[in-house]
C-alpha cells in the first residue's frame, strides 16, 4: 500500500504543497486564514477549468493551446452580447459562451482529423485565427466595472456561505466553486465511467491499436476537442466574472502554465497517462506561488522562475525513474 | 471436417508486382493451419485480406457458409476472425483486465463501463486459457509472455472462431514458447482454429495439423506434417537447397585478442571469465535473463561493469561508452535491430557509412560522397544484399537485407572484436545462411567473434567453442571437440534451463 503511495506522483505534490503551506505560514501566519483559503480557491477556479480540458487532450496524446484564445472570445463576445441586447441574465452568458468554445473546439477537431495535422501546430494557427476573428468582429475595446452587467457583478460577489474576519472583512465560498466542483465531477465520469473516456486513454496509448479495437478515432477527437471548447467557454464568464473587467487582449499568452501546471501533475506529452487529482494539485501549487510570494517576501517576478523550477524538477524525478526502469529491461537511450 | 474458411483464388497486386497469386487457403474447426514462407512471400497480404483490411484484386472469401469477394473489418470480427499481430496492439497504460475486455465491450457497443463487468470478462478468459494475472496491474508491467497471453485472451473475449498469429514467439523464451504452444493446442482441443504464421520452423512441425508454403506470393502446396522433414520445407520455401556452412576453425595463433577477467555486474552476470583468439568464433547461449545480453553491452560500454578486468591485445582497457568500445576496435550487432540498429527512414547507403563518416570526410567535415557511394556499393555487392539501389529507404528491405546491411556497416571499420547479439531473428533461412557465410567470412580473416544466440542449430554450425550461460554464470565451456559430440544438442538444452522450470513456477503467481 505504501509501496503504492510513494510510487505515485501524486503523492509527492501533495507533500510539497503541505511543507511549503507549512513554511510560508511560519514566516506570516496570516497566510494560514479561512480568509486566505478562500480568496485563493476562487482565483484558481478559471485555471481548474481550463486545466480539466488540458488534461483530457494531454491524455489523448494531443496538446491544445487555443483554449485561452477561446476562453477570452467565449467571456468577451458574451459580455458585450450581454450589454447589445439587455438581456441581463448568467445563464444566457453561460450559453453564448460555451456555444462559441463549442464551434470553435469544433472547428480544432475537424482541422486535427481531416488534415492530420500534429495538434500542436493546428491549434497554434486555430489560435490566432480564434484571436484575430474575434478582434474583427467584436473588437478590442475593454469593458470596465461600471460597464459590467449587473448579473456578471452579483456572480463575482456570489458567496455560498459567508463568515465576518476578526478584521471586520466578510468573507466566504465564492460561488465560482460550483462550476468547477461540477466539471470536475463530470470529466472524472467521461474518463473513468463511460467507453468514451476509455477510448481517449487508449487513443493516448497508441491510436494505431484503438482503430484496431475498433474506437471510432473521430468521434473520440470530436468530443475532446468540443470538450475543451464548452470548458474553455465556461472558463471565459467566470474569468470576466472574477476581474469585473474584460480586456480582451488578457488571458491569450497564459496557455502554457496551464499545461505546466498539467504535466506537474503527472499528464505526459507523449499520451495514455494523467489524472484528474493530479491537475488539481498541479494548479494548486502554481496558484500557491502565484499568490504566496508576496507572503515571503519575494517580489512576483520570482513567480515564473518557480513555476518553470518546479515544472523541471517534477519532469526530471519521472524522466530518472523511466530511465533506471528502461535500464532494467536493457533499453540505454543515452 | 467442417469448413470455417475458405479463400479461392486470391489475386493482389501493388503497382503491376503480385503480392498474391491465385492463392487457396482454407481452414477447418479445430485445426492448426500453419502457413510459412520468406518475407515478403505474401502471408502478411493475405492476413490483411482476411482481416478486412485490404481488398484482394480478385477471388472470393467463404466464411461460415457466407461469400464474399472483399470483407471490411467489422465483417471479419463478426464472422469470427481474430489476428494477434506481432506487436499486440495493446495499450500499456490501461490495466491487465481493460485490455482483455475492451474489444469486446467495443463490439457490444456498450456506452457506460462498469469495473465488474470487466474484471468477469477478463476473468473468464484468463479461466479458459488456465492462467491467472493480476487483473489491475498495468499492462506494461507484464513481461512480454504475459502480454502475448493478455492479446489471446481479448481475441479469445470476441469468440473468435479462427485466431490468427503473426510470429507470436518471436520475442519469447523456451519455456515461455512451450507454455504459448500448449495453450494453443489446448484452444484447438476445443474447437477453435489457428492460423499460425511463423519462421520457426521446429515450432510449426510440433503444432501443425496442415502446413501451407508460400514462394514469391504463389502456394507451393498444402502437406501434411509427416510429408516433409525440415530440408523439404526449407527447400519449398526458398526454392534452393539451403545447408548451413560449418565453420572451421583453421588460424592458430596463441595471443588472446580479448581477455575477460571475474567480469562482474550485479544482478546481470558473476565472475565472467573468458579468452577470444583471432578467428574464434565463440558462443554464448543462454535464455533470455540469462545474463548474455547484458555481457555483450557490458564490453560495448553500455552496462558498464561493477568489477573484473577487459584486456584487449594484452593491455587493460576501461569502456565506459560505445565511443571507446570503438576505438579499441569493438563492433556490436544488437539484439533488436528496429529500435537499436537501424535508422529505419535513411537510405540503405546512409545507413551503412554512418560508421565511417570521419574517414570519408575532409578536414572541414564534408563528406566524399563518391568515396561514401563506392564503399556502400562494395558492401552490398560483397554481403548480397538484394535492393533496389543505394538510395532505397532501409526500412522497405526484408528483414535478412537490412541485417546484412547493419552487419556491413560494422565491416567496413574492419572491427578486431564483432559481437553479434542474436543476428539471424526474424531473418528467412535463406538470408540465414548467407549471413552465417558471412560471419564465418569474417572469422577467417582473423576476427574475433562473439555469437550471443539461443538457437541451437545457428551455434552449432558457426562456433568453434561455446560458453553456456544460465542465471548470470558461465555453467559451462564447450571446445571444439566437445561440440563434436554426438548427443551435444540435448546436452547445451539442459544446461541451458537447468532449474528453469522450478523458477518459471515461482514467477508464475
Amino acid at each position: 500500500m505504501l509501496k503504492r503511495l510513494l510510487s505515485r506522483n501524486e503523492t509527492y505534490l501533495i507533500v510539497i504543497i503541505l511543507i511549503y503551506s507549512i513554511i510560508v505560514g511560519i514566516k506570516n501566519p496570516a497566510f494560514l486564514s479561512y480568509e486566505n483559503f478562500f480568496d485563493m480557491l476562487r482565483a484558481s477556479s478559471g485555471k481548474l477549468l481550463l486545466a480539466l480540458g488540458v488534461l483530457i487532450v494531454l491524455i489523448s496524446g494531443g496538446i491544445d493551446v487555443s483554449f485561452t484564445a477561446i476562453a477570452i472570445f467565449g467571456g468577451y463576445a458574451s459580455t458585450k452580447l450581454m450589454l447589445l441586447t439587455k438581456i441581463d441574465n448568467l445563464a444566457f452568458a453561460f450559453i453564448i459562451s460555451a456555444s462559441i468554445g463549442i464551434i470553435l473546439g469544433s472547428i480544432n477537431a475537424l482541422i486535427i482529423h481531416y488534415f492530420r495535422l500534429p495538434t500542436l501546430i493546428a491549434t497554434l494557427g486555430t489560435s490566432s485565427v480564434f484571436f484575430g476573428l474575434m478582434t474583427i468582429l467584436v473588437g478590442t475595446k475593454s469593458i470596465n466595472a461600471g460597464q459590467m452587467p449587473s448579473s456578471i457583478t452579483n456572480f463575482s460577489g456570489a458567496r455560498l456561505f459567508e463568515r465576518i474576519a476578526p478584521s471586520g472583512n466578510t468573507y466566504g465560498l465564492s460561488a465560482f466553486i460550483i462550476p468547477v466542483i461540477l466539471a470536475i465531477f463530470i470529466t472524472w465520469f467521461i474518463l473513468y465511467r463511460t467507453m468514451l473516456g476509455r477510448g481517449i486513454f487508449a487513443m493516448g496509448n497508441s491510436e494505431e491499436s484503438a482503430k484496431r479495437s475498433g474506437f471510432n478515432l473521430f468521434l473520440i477527437r470530436f468530443f475532446i476537442y468540443t470538450y475543451v471548447g464548452i470548458l474553455a467557454g465556461i472558463m471565459g464568464v467566470v474569468y470576466v466574472a472574477e476581474v469585473r473587467w474584460v480586456n480582451p487582449i488578457s488571458l491569450v499568452g497564459s496557455e502554457l502554465s496551464i499545461i505546466a501546471a498539467v504535466v506537474i501533475g503527472g499528464a505526459k506529452l507523449t499520451g495514455g497517462e494523467g489524472t484528474i487529482l493530479g491537475a488539481v494539485l498541479g494548479i494548486i501549487i502554481i496558484q500557491l506561488l502565484n499568490s504566496t510570494l508576496v507572503f515571503l517576501g519575494l517580489s512576483s517576478s520570482w513567480n515564473d522562475f518557480f513555476v518553470g523550477l518546479i515544472l523541471l524538477i517534477s519532469v526530471s524525478i519521472t524522466s530518472y525513474q523511466y530511465r533506471l526502469k528502461s535500464r532494467r529491461n536493457l533499453t540505454f537511450s543515452d | 471436417m467442417h469448413e470455417i474458411l475458405n479463400a479461392i483464388n486470391l489475386y493482389k497486386s501493388y503497382g503491376g508486382v503480385h503480392a498474391l497469386k491465385d492463392f487457396n487457403f482454407s481452414v477447418n474447426e479445430s485445426e492448426i493451419h500453419c502457413l510459412v514462407g520468406e518475407n515478403g512471400s505474401g502471408k502478411s497480404t493475405f492476413v490483411k485480406i482476411v482481416v478486412g483490411a485490404i481488398s484482394p484484386d480478385e477471388g472470393e472469401i467463404i466464411l461460415n457458409n457466407h461469400k464474399y469477394t472483399s470483407l471490411t473489418p467489422i465483417q471479419a470480427i463478426h464472422e469470427g476472425i481474430q489476428v494477434i499481430y506481432q506487436d499486440l496492439s495493446l495499450f500499456a497504460h490501461l490495466s491487465v483486465a481493460e485490455n482483455i475486455a475492451i474489444n469486446s465491450l467495443i463490439a457490444k457497443g456498450k456506452n457506460l463501463i462498469n469495473k465488474h463487468e470487466i474484471n468477469q470478462i477478463a476473468e473468464a478468459q484468463l479461466k479458459r486459457i488456465g492462467i491467472s494475472l493480476d487483473l489491475s496491474m498495468p499492462l506494461e508491467e507484464l513481461s512480454t509472455a504475459n502480454r502475448q497471453l493478455v492479446a489471446i485472451c481479448r481475441a479469445l473475449s470476441l469468440d473468435a472462431k479462427i485466431l490468427f498469429m503473426d510470429e507470436p514467439t518471436t520475442a519469447l523464451t523456451k519455456v515461455e514458447v512451450d507454455r504459448l504452444l500448449s495453450i494453443i493446442l489446448e484452444l484447438k482441443q476445443r474447437g477453435l482454429s489457428i492460423v499460425f504464421i511463423s519462421h520457426k520452423l521446429n515450432e510449426v512441425f510440433e503444432v501443425a495439423d496442415r502446413i501451407t508454403i508460400l514462394r514469391d506470393g504463389k502456394k507451393v502446396g498444402d502437406y501434411k506434417p509427416y510429408e516433409l522433414d525440415y530440408k523439404k520445407l526449407t527447400y519449398y520455401m526458398t526454392g534452393r537447397e539451403v545447408e548451413y556452412p560449418r565453420y572451421k576453425h583453421e588460424t592458430s595463433n596463441n595471443k588472446p585478442l580479448l581477455e575477460i577477467k571475474s567480469l562482474t555486474k550485479k544482478g546481470n552476470y558473476e565472475n565472467i571469465s573468458l579468452k577470444l583468439y583471432p578467428g574464434d568464433i565463440l558462443g554464448i547461449i543462454g535464455l533470455l535473463g540469462s545474463g548474455r545480453t547484458e555481457l555483450a553491452l557490458s564490453l560495448f560500454g553500455l552496462n558498464p561493469p561493477d568489477k573484473g578486468e577487459i584486456i584487449i591485445d594484452g593491455k587493460p582497457v576501461n569502456i565506459s561508452s560505445p565511443l571507446d568500445a570503438r576505438k579499441v576496435g569493438i563492433g556490436l550487432l544488437p539484439e533488436d535491430r528496429q529500435t537499436k540498429g537501424l535508422f529505419p527512414k535513411k537510405s540503405i547507403l546512409e545507413n551503412i557509412t554512418v560508421s565511417v563518416l570521419n574517414r570519408i570526410s575532409s578536414n572541414f567535415g564534408v563528406v566524399n560522397r563518391n568515396l561514401q557511394i563506392e564503399l556502400c556499393n562494395d558492401a552490398i555487392k560483397s554481403m548480397h544484399i538484394v535492393a533496389p539501389n543505394f538510395d532505397t529507404p532501409i526500412q522497405s528491405l526484408s528483414g535478412g537485407n537490412q541485417q546484412k546491411s547493419l552487419v556491413a556497416r560494422w565491416a567496413i571499420t574492419s572491427p578486431k572484436i564483432f559481437i553479434l547479439d542474436s543476428p539471424t531473428v526474424g531473418v528467412d533461412v535463406g538470408s540465414k545462411a548467407e549471413i552465417y557465410d558471412i560471419i564465418q567470412n569474417f572469422a577467417s580473416k582473423n576476427v574475433g567473434i562473439i555469437l550471443i544466440t539461443d538457437e541451437l542449430p545457428e551455434l552449432l554450425a558457426n562456433c568453434n567453442k561455446v560458453f553456456v550461460m544460465h542465471n548470470g554464470q558461465i555453467v559451462a565451456e564447450l571446445s571444439e571437440d566437445d561440440l563434436k559430440e554426438e548427443n551435444i544438442s540435448i546436452k547445451i538444452q539442459d544446461l541451458m534451463s537447468a532449474n528453469e522450470k522450478s523458477l518459471h513456477q515461482n514467477t508464475k503467481d
